[in-house]
């Protein structure tokens, strides 16, 4: 089942002269319960692309269908609640709110939503995620690993159509980037959880069922592993 | 959940921001005291004239408002963009806007309420001290009394939930038209300079110097004497000042750059290149603030100098004036009955009548050329005083006696002018009176109530008694200023204005009938009148008092407002970029700088930041006071005016200074948390 | 060949009696003036430790560190910072350049640090810039340049000082493979060119690749070393992943 479709998505920044073409007419499709990576020098265009996909950003022109839904169709405030419901962001900078402990920050969707939270699915994460232990923390009190885990953690509690992650291993040592890929691996396995990572670390490459390269804003290449 | 998140940002924020907090609370109860000033009626009962107190802190205190409004909008903008990931993460989750929105109005209205009740009982203390100075001016008892005035709380309450709703209001527009973009990649945008062209910068800090030197000479002109001062001279000074003010602080940073950066020599010398670039980059964007805290603190420093240069002389004219307790003049000498009533109601501590002589010019008022009153002697005749009567005087007045020969006199005029009758008198050592040629023995110029023409108008000459006695007098028979007769009396304790009115009332009920009848019927005169001819210095004092209270209160209750805001302004722009000096410092750390001279290197960053908004403002302020001092040289000293402005920016520098050590306090601590 | 640093069984240990962390756990070895060695092992097992104690940014708990004949381990505190700014040359994760000042001003701060003349700090920086191939673009600020000339800019920083030995930290760790090719190739130039020493910690096999020698490091003790001598750098970095698939096999947080 189709879960993500982009059709001649374009972003262009500037004018004229300075025009600059980030996205340049990218089309392509991903199935439910894949594990893309899209891969690409810095300055190709991938972060942008990124965004798009995510609804953070809006497309000079094109369309981004998620789960069926054209949704740059849709106003912001609702772009915003489809968002918080059917896309999870990992980013590079983990992004966690400095006020909120590990499990306060993990539901913070489902609160947002007002809905109650699934307290086996809250442990069943905690316990994935190996952070049982350290479930009154704050963000300052973890290391760089341990807040990643939080934001997949994050991320997937609500079991968005699609996850999104930029560059979640970038700050990381190899140990740690290694338990994060391998997260990310197992949340895709087990809950059959669409992933899209952009990145530039060849080991997560490895990992993916497919790899999307970006050059200059264009699609290189797209091949299965 | 938005409330969890609002209040633990509120406790957040209050950390982060505590110099912001404080001075916030400061404010609420600076404004408050004063309201409750304004509202207080032991303050409006001390004298007619404090009526008017009232409504001037009304009057200022919507100035204040405005400043505090504009402190308060600047800080939320301010927190607003260096939290902007927070809030793009917020957005990135699914929050939408709206509720954004509230999340941080709701913060910052509840560091406003915690703000607002500290400010209020702190300003109850300050209430108290402030009444027990002002009743101690006024020589009135007071009881210190738990007086809670509900209207001033309703008032400063119903202040600054306006200021804050309004900057609230703003920002909220603002929040509603960023992107997640611009919010997520705010921070590595880098500044913009603000003018590019170094050559257009050069032309702008030179056209900004032109401007201040023109401004000054408008001042010196408008001011040379009482009589210049126009109204719109003074504007176009005020005007230019301003724009002189901005332009400086636009084009200093690239001056700076030129000076420091673009040579080679100094930028490699110590480390200067480290610090200067810190410097520049944040100067760009805060030239327009630095030109507002410029111009704020300008105002500060003229005001409040002015207004003390009017105190003081206002209060040296009373003592000019009125070195005796009460003055009596009269036609007719008969002071019997008034000295009867006085006796009964003051402590008299000597009492003495005498009378003041009238003849032809001597020539001597060509004493007065160079001096301000050069113009002011519109009569033509002088006044002559007996040596009896003035030795008398001198003794009550605590000064040493004189004594003349026969051919000789002296004369007694103003202090302020003393030195340049003395000049005259070396070039004119002679005068002529009935044709009796008279050696000037001396001048004297202490105090001798000369302002208001009790013993002479600015100058009296005092000859022998046997003179006196042979003098041909100008015969001002009938002329109604013909007070000739005076009487003075000195009492161990000073009068109030209550002595005075009644001692009107007394004198009133001797001279002129309460009752008269007319067509048969007795109509009854309720005169209140007070009379020309009768003064005392009590309640001369109270008029000016009440004067020079209102007028000071208010110069440091708007300046202090100013100065605090203006230096939490600046601590709080170095402080919430510590993360980013942190860095810097901590490179520098690892290249191998070592711990002293990092802590020098810090200390003049802040330093200088700390200096050049004020820099212009003193080197401006001073020769403006100077200037403009000049119309009160009648009753005031260079020196006095010297001292007023040294006072006034020894306060300035001790509260920004305080503020500066509690910034490098902080700042030293931000950078170097966490390191060993 | 002589020594250049010279480290002998060092410990560092952390925290108190009943919870004592050991960081180095006896650790010696010599470094030749020339040398490009490498540093590897996992989190936790005590390389960045290892660095920031041979970059007198932290103390040894026991045992000596000598640079050039001069024990790093006895200096005052008063004198460390002046050891470090004369001695040292560094090279950062993430460039840390600072961007306030231009290109040139970047390169120039280990001078000015130390104080030395406007005229030859301003010749030195020409002539670095010009080897780095960064000479164009002095006048440029660090947000205007592109990130291979950043790289440029810290390497230059680092070796303007001509310091006796270069200690880079992770310094392919936030860059794409092209990016990190370069600044590798770079530190090589650096290395064999401008005869600098350089100690550089990694965890990625591929930068390792292109030291002369690298040490591996388990639980703060040196597990195993190896040499390039004559392989080729596919060879040495194939090497490189046998010894770590050896190391990796026990994982452990030390924290």
């Amino acid at each position: 089942m189709e879960i993500l479709r982009v059709e001649n998505l374009k972003k262009i920044y500037g004018k004229g002269e300075n025009e600059v073409k980030a996205v340049d007419n990218v089309s392509f499709s991903i199935e439910k319960g894949e594990f893309v990576a899209i891969v690409g020098a810095s300055g190709s265009g991938k972060s942008t692309l990124l965004h798009l996909i995510g609804g953070v950003d809006r497309p000079t022109s094109g369309k981004v269908y998620i789960d069926g839904k054209d949704i740059y169709s849709l106003d912001d405030e609702n772009l915003a609640i489809f968002r918080r419901r059917q896309v999870g962001l990992i980013y590079q900078f983990y992004n966690l709110i400095p006020i909120l402990n590990v499990e306060e920050n993990i539901t913070l969707p489902c609160d947002l939503d007002g809905k109650k939270v699934d307290q086996d699915r809250l442990e069943e994460l905690l316990k994935t995620l190996k952070l049982e232990n350290r479930r009154k923390h704050l963000p300052n009190e973890l290391s760089g690993g341990q807040q990643q885990r939080v934001s997949i953690g994050r991320a997937i509690i609500n079991s968005p159509a699609i996850m999104l992650a930029d560059e979640p291993t970038g700050n990381l040592d190899s140990k740690a980037s290694e338990e994060i890929i391998s997260l990310l691996r197992l949340s895709n396995k087990k809950y059959n959880q669409t992933v899209i990572v952009i990145t530039h670390d060849e080991k997560i490459a490895l990992e993916a069922d497919r790899v999307i390269t970006i050059d200059d804003g264009k699609i290189m290449k797209d091949e299965r592993n | 959940m938005l409330g969890k998140l609002s209040l633990r940002n509120a406790k957040r924020q209050a950390k982060d921001y505590i110099i912001y907090f404080i001075t916030i609370t400061i404010a609420v109860a600076l404004i408050f005291s004063f309201n409750s000033l304004a509202f207080s009626e032991d303050i409006s009962e001390l004298s007619q004239s404090m009526k008017y107190f009232k409504t001037s802190i009304m009057i200022m205190s919507v100035i204040i408002i405005i400043v505090i409004a504009w402190l308060v909008n600047y800080t939320m903008s301010f927190i607003l963009e260096k939290r902007s990931k927070e809030f793009a993460t917020y957005q990135i989750l699914g929050i939408e806007k709206k509720d954004i929105s509230n999340i941080f109005m709701l913060e910052n209205i509840l560091i406003g309420i915690v703000a607002l009740a500290f400010g209020i009982v702190i300003g109850t203390i300050l209430y108290q001290i402030l009444t027990i100075i002002i009743m101690n001016i006024f020589a009135q008892p007071y009881q210190i009394t738990i007086d809670f005035n509900l209207k001033a709380v309703g008032l400063t309450a119903a202040y600054f939930m306006g200021i804050f709703f309004i900057a609230l209001l703003n920002n909220r527009r603002k929040l509603k038209k960023t992107k997640i973009n611009e919010l997520l990649y705010a921070e590595k945008k880098n500044e913009n300079h603000l003018l590019k062209k170094s050559l257009g910068n050069t032309i702008i800090f030179l056209i900004s110097i032109v401007l201040f030197i023109t401004a000054l000479v408008i001042i010196g002109d408008t001011f040379k004497d009482g009589n210049s001062v126009k109204g719109n001279s003074t504007l176009i000074a005020i005007f230019l000042t301003i724009v002189g003010i901005y332009l400086f602080y636009i084009s200093i940073s690239s001056f700076i750059t030129k000076r420091y950066l673009n040579n080679k020599n100094r930028k490699y010398k110590k480390d200067n290149m480290f610090l200067f670039r810190n410097l520049t980059s944040k100067i760009n964007t805060m030239s327009v603030t630095m030109g507002t805290l410029a111009m704020l603190f300008t105002f500060i420093i003229i005001g409040c100098s002015i207004a003390m240069l009017m105190n003081a002389m206002l209060n040296n004219e009373i003592e000019m004036g009125y070195p005796f307790e009460i003055m009596i003049s009269s036609a007719d000498g008969d002071f019997s009955k008034y000295k009867e009533y006085i006796e009964k109601n003051a402590k008299v501590k000597g009492m003495y009548e005498y009378e003041i002589l009238k003849i032809n010019e001597t020539g001597i008022s060509n004493g007065l050329k160079g001096t301000p009153f050069e113009e002011n002697k519109w009569y033509d005749y002088d006044e002559v005083m007996k040596l009896s009567d003035y030795n008398y005087l001198r003794k009550m007045l605590g000064y040493e006696e004189s004594t003349l020969q026969e051919d000789e006199i002296i004369v007694q005029c103003l202090r302020t002018i003393e030195k340049d009758f003395e000049k005259y008198v070396k070039e004119n050592n002679t005068i002529v009176i009935d044709q009796q040629e008279y050696k000037i023995k001396e001048v004297n110029g202490e105090n001798f109530a000369q302002t208001i023409s009790f013993n002479g108008y600015i100058y009296l000459i005092i000859v022998p008694d046997e003179v006196a006695n042979t003098l041909t007098e100008i015969d001002l028979e009938g002329e109604s200023y013909n007070f000739r007769y005076k009487f003075v009396v000195q009492t161990e304790e000073k009068t109030d204005e209550r002595f005075y009115d009644e001692l009107c009332q007394f004198i009133l009920k001797e001279e002129i009938p309460q009752t008269e009848i007319i067509d048969g019927e007795e109509i009854e005169y309720n005169l209140e009148i007070s009379l020309g001819n009768v003064t005392t210095k009590g309640e001369r004092l109270t008029q000016v008092k009440s004067f020079y209270t209102i007028i000071s209160f208010l110069a440091f209750y708007v300046s202090l407002v100013f100065a605090i805001a203006s230096a939490t302004i600046l601590a709080i722009q170095q402080l919430s970029d510590s993360e980013k000096y942190k860095y810097r410092y901590q490179l520098l750390r690892k290249l191998g700088v070592d711990e002293t001279r990092l802590n020098k290197m810090i200390f003049k960053q802040l330093f200088i930041y700390f200096i050049l908004p004020v820099f212009i403002p003193v080197l401006i302020s001073i020769p403006a006071v100077f200037l403009v001092g000049r119309i009160f040289l009648v009753a005031v000293t260079l020196g006095d005016i010297a001292l007023n402005i040294g006072i006034i920016l020894g306060l300035l520098f001790l509260v920004y200074g305080v503020y500066f050590i509690a910034t490098y306090v902080q700042f030293e601590r931000n950078i170097k948390e966490g390191t060993r | 060949m002589s020594e250049m640093l010279k480290v002998e069984h060092i410990e560092k240990y952390y925290g108190n009696k009943d919870n004592i962390t050991k960081a180095i756990d006896d650790i010696s070895f010599v470094v030749q003036n020339g040398e490009f060695i490498g540093i590897m092992g996992a989190s936790g097992s005590g390389k960045t430790t290892l660095l920031n104690c041979i970059s007198t940014i932290d103390n040894v708990s026991a045992g000596h560190i000598f640079l050039e004949n001069q024990d790093i381990t006895e200096i005052k505190e008063e004198n460390i910072a002046k050891f470090r700014r004369e001695n040292l040359g560094f090279i950062f994760q993430d460039f840390n350049l600072l961007d306030t000042l231009k290109i040139e001003e970047n390169i120039a701060l280990s001078l000015t640090i130390n104080k030395k003349d406007a005229k030859e700090i301003d010749q030195k920086v020409k002539e670095i810039s010009k080897k780095l191939g960064i000479d164009a673009i002095l006048d440029k600020f660090p947000y205007q340049v592109s990130g291979g000339q950043k790289q440029r800019c810290a390497c230059a920083r680092a070796i303007v000082n001509k310091p006796k030995i270069i200690l880079a930290d992770e310094p392919t760790g936030a860059l794409d493979s092209k990016s990190a090719n370069d600044l590798l190739s770079l530190m090589e130039e650096m290395n064999q060119k401008m005869q600098a020493t350089i100690l550089m910690v990694t965890h990625d096999p591929f930068s390792a690749s292109y030291c002369n020698r690298i040490l591996f490091l388990k639980d703060g003790k040196i597990f195993n070393e190896i040499i390039k001598g004559e392989k080729t750098r596919k060879e040495f970095y194939n090497e490189i992943l046998d010894v770590l698939a050896l190391l990796g096999g026990d994982t452990r947080d030390v924290r």
